[in-house]
């Protein structure tokens, strides 16, 4: 399983990318467990906010900051690190 | 509330005729990808921000009443949560935090900006509050509007210092604020661009205003200060060489582009806000430049009238948004004048086409 995650936007519009997979990854496949991409409602259009685009082997959805909560937050971190 | 529609019914600029949890259904699981596309462009105004369009203030105020702010200043307390403990209200004196202080009399240089140049009541025109909230989660790098009031995050001293040190990061958000409320730019693709844009462009205005420089003394940067020491760059963008404010290890090279020519076609960032805002911000600096002096006077005049005018469609792309400020323009200064011609040039001048009249 592998896990890739980009945040764009912001004020300063920095793009950051990092992934991560199960097979170096102990944490990532209980954590992805807990995730459904399905539930993930669209982003809000808030200006300068993060976008956290998470793609779990080739399912994909996008996130706002205002809605990374939960186990989708704890995953997003885990992979991007304190980004 | 009886008998009053839904948000979504009330026809203005933003009417939907889909009601938005269809369109978020649609977003979310439609099979095709463009459809799921559209309806994300279509769900243009989250919640926070479904406020109806004001292009003129409900009560024109008379034109020597001195307008006042009313600011307020919260405490997040390295959480993320808002609005957070207030901390200062207006009036208020200084706190002694260096974080609340500042975002307080950036917000005061920001109301005063707008209130000497173009005779702007607040945010929405009619003295509405301010609201910021400083020291906004831990070690967080950013800054936002979200609707209602302006966020700020500390920086984590690393890459970034806190949101709350340059002045025009101020007048950035709340120029986002001064946009809900008039031309209400979607957020996506060009329109979003030109959001970011006329941000950038008043965020830098009222620096120049506050330091007094004209058009060729300026620095045309926005958030200078902000890169923390050690770190290669100048700040996080410039509006005259848009893609040349920083080049580090740590964050990449500055990638806006300052000509169509170098337009970046992404779905991430809302479709390249932060990116091609770099073809309009060029577009103003010409302007500006061209038509000399203080850039807030004229080129501003223009880009405000243009943005609070009420004539701009909530997706206008650059092509009509270049159109809309040469008549904002032509009926400033006439057919033909200096800085009618400028501004044309100008939007020639980073690839935008031009009517043949314009």
């Amino acid at each position: 399983m592998r896990v890739t995650v980009v945040r764009s936007g912001g004020f300063a519009g920095i793009e950051r990318r990092a992934e991560s997979d199960s097979a170096s990854d102990p944490m990532l496949t209980r954590l992805v467990g807990r995730v459904d991409l399905k539930a993930i409602p669209p982003p809000g259009r808030i200006p300068d906010q993060f976008l956290y685009e998470i793609d779990i082997d080739g399912d994909r959805a996008t996130v706002g900051e205002a809605q990374l909560h939960g186990p989708l937050r704890e995953l997003v971190h885990h992979v991007l690190g304190r980004a | 509330m009886a008998g009053t529609p839904p948000a979504w019914q009330r026809c203005g600029m933003s009417c939907h005729i889909v009601p938005p949890h269809m369109l978020e259904r649609l977003a979310r699981d439609a099979d095709d990808p463009a459809l799921r596309d559209r309806a994300r462009r279509t769900l243009a105004l989250s919640s926070a921000q479904a406020i109806e369009r004001r292009t003129a203030p409900a009560i024109a105020p008379s034109p020597s009443e001195d307008f006042v702010p009313h600011r307020t200043i919260n405490d997040a307390e390295h959480r993320e949560r808002l609005p957070g403990r207030t901390v200062r209200a207006e009036g208020a004196p200084a706190t002694g935090d260096e974080s609340v202080d500042q975002a307080y009399d950036w917000l005061g240089a920001t109301f005063d900006f707008f209130e000497a140049a173009y005779r702007r009541d607040s945010i929405d025109g009619a003295g509405l509050p301010m609201v910021s909230t400083v020291h906004y989660g831990d070690g967080y790098g950013n800054a936002f509007w979200n609707g209602e009031q302006m966020v700020y995050g500390d920086g984590d001293g690393i890459v970034f210092t806190a949101f709350t040190g340059p002045l025009d990061v101020t007048g950035h958000e709340l120029t986002h604020g001064i946009t809900q409320y008039t031309a209400n730019l979607e957020y996506y693709g060009q329109s979003g661009a030109l959001n970011e844009s006329v941000s950038d462009v008043f965020g830098s205005l009222i620096k120049q205003w506050h330091l007094g420089h004209t058009a060729d003394r300026a620095d045309w940067l926005i958030g200078e200060g902000l890169l923390a020491p050690g770190i290669n760059g100048v700040a996080l963008r410039s509006l005259k060489d848009p893609g040349t404010a920083y080049d580090d290890p740590a964050l990449g090279k500055d990638p806006q582009p300052g000509h169509m020519d170098h337009y970046v076609e992404t779905y991430r960032d809302n479709g390249g806000v932060h990116l091609n805002s770099g073809i309009p911000n060029r577009a103003f600096y010409l302007a500006a430049t061209a038509i000399g002096g203080n850039a807030w006077e004229k080129a501003g005049r223009i880009w405000y009238d243009t943005l609070t005018g009420g004539a701009l469609a909530t997706d206008v792309d650059f092509a009509g948004f270049a159109a809309a400020t040469v008549r904002s323009a032509t009926r400033l200064y006439g057919t033909g004048s200096v800085e009618t011609k400028a501004v044309s040039r100008a939007w020639t001048g980073v690839g935008v086409p031009m009517e043949a009249n314009g």
